[in-house]
């Protein structure tokens, strides 16, 4: 790890003491501005505190503590402070109202233009984070917004088909599934505005489904709509939808690899489709909050979630991928559904990365008039 | 014959001046609480309604503005599920209050000796989480649960056709119910308990018949503990979210789920959703004051 990270606790030991000062004292002789070492000095006073992260269910103290074990050990005087978002949605309310203070937060890949452009965040440095280099170049590119790096790539996966295979039989690898009227009362949709319309219009063709035009979006509504009959429920709660699943309430369900993971846990006969339309991809992006206090606390954090370790505790644990490129599960059936070895897995023309929805307002409008209809 | 409560023709007594001193303060205190938590909150949501409040992020000019309250009204969506939400709260309403009747009316006026064992063992429940007597009932209904299993093992369905009970629009109904039930019991049973025996025995002096009597005498005066009682969960169902959210799956999606959907899980929408939380707020008011005027105990008159 780099030094900034050490300039950021907040009882400094006798060492750092001793460096700070003799880097103020070279500063000076150097004839360098002697305010720098001052700065520095006055940073490290303001960095305290335990980090304020903002982040989905599962990942904080409630089961990942692993992912940041190491920085952790290495701060235990900083130790994160986890809140809850349910959504990135919930998460820009949330920041915006000041209901938190988060110092980070780990929207999706498709949100980090719209997070970028509101001026509610700022670049990372990756040269403070070591483990910047052994990310998938792919999924950090897809983190740069004006060529700076907005969003550190963390976890991936798809989102796409998981059925049971001893009560579903679908006529062809597809979307279509998820309205397919022979399992009316068995099906579970994601509550997502934006890729339930995604979904439709790559099953009908649509050329951009990220940027639908009025016509689309209405025709998509419609189909949505005449199809919400079949949909037993809209989950919102990754767990109360895989108790439905694993109940048999339902069969096919719009889920994320983690699912069929804990799916196969369980015993029961599961195949996460990768459908001819081709799945979403997603993939996590940890964003630094503008004007956080703790800036170089907050890269310390990320460089643990970044560490090849916390890739491979991810990955067998969660059944996610991980952007650290040496970072491989323990099972060859997982590497395989994820594609793992392929660095483009996220990417076309294997999967649709998730990307910024200029209209992302009024998919969400109409979503929520197909719920309400 | 005008039937009113004894107490009424009692004189009154004189209250001495200090009282007008301790008076204001006493009331100071649940007014500055009404005030600063019920009525300031209104009033914020109020001004995002109209635009005048807005989240920073949220695009375009802002300025006063009705259009989202035209919007909703002039949008059959969410007025079409407000009045879905409101027959479905009516039912369980009224349903309940027919089945927590009888049951206040035993304990109040049976004259048994463990009446407040009963009363004990009616509000048990409450001993436990909410959340988790839900949770119990998505479980009872599920597809693989106890009630389908016994069917399933009587050949009354088979196991590839289940029937259907959790999340639907019963699954809410039924769960609401059963939440509520002792809600409406209390008040049933303290308006009955009160009632003066002696209207009663008078009623039955005069030739009436059991039925008679519980038909003009005892009904009239419980109506308002009916009338609390029906409140009590009307109100609070027509509102609801976190019920159907469990177990009402599509179908029984309700107004309160849209409300919550505006503010929380889809895009920021707290200008829309003001506005629906202030219809409902409106609608309740609205109902509330007309009940109330219409159920006085004093414009309960029998021939």
């Amino acid at each position: 790890m780099t030094e900034g990270p050490d300039l950021t606790e907040r009882e400094l030991s006798r060492n750092d003491l001793l460096k700070l000062a003799a880097a103020a004292g070279g500063a000076a002789l150097l004839g360098t501005r002697a305010g720098a070492a001052g700065a520095a000095l006055s940073r490290l006073g303001a960095e305290s505190g335990r980090l304020q992260v903002l982040d989905w269910v599962g990942y904080g103290n409630d089961g990942g503590q692993a992912m940041s074990a190491q920085y952790v050990k290495r701060y235990p005087k900083n130790k994160p402070q986890f809140t809850v978002m349910a959504n990135e949605a919930d998460a820009l309310g949330k920041i915006t109202s000041h209901a938190v203070n988060p110092d980070l937060f780990r929207p999706y890949v498709g949100w980090v233009k719209y997070f970028a452009k509101s001026g509610l965040v700022q670049p990372w440095d990756p040269k403070l984070i070591s483990n910047f280099k052994n990310l998938n170049p792919f999924m950090v590119k897809a983190g740069q917004y004006k060529g700076k790096q907005y969003g550190i790539p963390a976890d991936w996966g798809f989102d796409s088909i998981l059925y049971r295979t001893d009560k579903v039989h679908p006529k062809a690898d597809s979307f279509s599934l998820l309205f397919d009227d022979r399992y009316k009362g068995k099906i579970t949709w994601y509550d997502d505005g934006v890729e339930m319309f995604c979904v439709v219009g790559y099953l009908f063709g649509v050329k951009n489904p990220y940027n639908q035009t009025d016509a689309q979006l209405k025709r998509a509504k419609e189909f949505l709509i005449s199809k919400k009959h079949l949909v037993r429920n809209i989950w919102t709660s990754e767990a109360t939808m895989n108790t439905d699943f694993a109940s048999g309430n339902v069969w096919i369900a719009y889920a994320w690899p983690a699912d069929y993971w804990t799916m196969k846990g369980k015993g029961l006969k599961v195949r996460y489709m990768l459908p001819k339309e081709r799945p979403i991809a997603w993939v996590g992006m940890f964003m630094l909050l503008k004007n956080t206090p703790r800036y170089h606390l907050a890269h310390a954090y990320v460089d643990a979630w970044s560490s090849t370790k916390s890739g491979k505790w991810l990955e067998d644990n969660y059944g996610y991928g991980h952007a650290n490129t040496k970072a491989r599960p323990s099972s060859s059936d997982l590497l395989r559904a994820l594609r793992l070895g392929n660095p483009r897995a996220v990417t076309e023309p294997n999967a649709h990365l998730d990307r910024d929805t200029p209209r992302r307002e009024l998919y969400l409008k109409l979503w929520e008039e197909v719920k309400a209809s | 014959m005008e039937v009113t409560s004894p107490a009424e023709g009692a004189p009154r007594k004189r209250i001495a001046p200090s009282a007008d001193l301790t008076t204001p303060s006493l009331l100071g205190l649940p007014l500055a609480w009404l005030v600063v938590f019920f009525l300031v909150p209104i009033g914020i949501v109020a001004a995002y309604s109209v635009d005048v409040l807005h989240l920073p992020i949220t695009l375009g000019p802002h300025g006063f503005t009705l259009q989202a309250w035209h919007d909703f009204l002039h949008g059959s969506t969410y007025l079409g599920l407000f009045w879905k939400s409101v027959k479905l709260s009516l039912i369980v309403s009224a349903v309940v209050v027919l089945f927590a009747y009888p049951l206040a009316y035993y304990l109040a006026l049976s004259g048994t000796k463990r009446k407040y064992v009963l009363l004990l063992l009616l509000i048990a429940p409450f001993l436990t989480s909410y959340l988790l007597r839900v949770l119990a009932w998505k479980v009872l209904l599920g597809d693989e649960g106890p009630i389908n299993s016994f069917l399933f093992s009587t050949g009354l369905r088979s196991p590839d056709h289940p029937l259907t009970l959790i999340d639907t629009r019963f699954a809410v109904m039924l769960v609401l119910g059963y939440i509520w039930l002792p809600f409406v019991a209390l008040p049933i049973f303290v308006s009955l308990e009160s009632l003066d025996r002696r209207l009663l025995e008078a009623a039955s002096d005069l030739g009436a018949g059991r039925l008679q009597a519980f038909w003009r005498v005892t009904l009239p005066l419980s109506a308002p503990g009916v009338f609390a009682a029906f409140l009590f969960v009307f109100i609070p169902t027509l509102g609801e979210f976190v019920t159907p959210s469990l177990v009402g799956g599509t179908s029984g999606y309700m107004y309160g789920n849209a409300i919550v959907s505006k503010f929380q899980t889809g895009f920021p929408d707290w200008k829309g959703g003001s506005v629906l939380a202030l219809f409902l707020l409106g609608v309740v008011g609205l109902l509330t004051v007309v009940f109330a005027r219409f159920l006085q105990p004093k414009q309960v008159v029998t021939e």
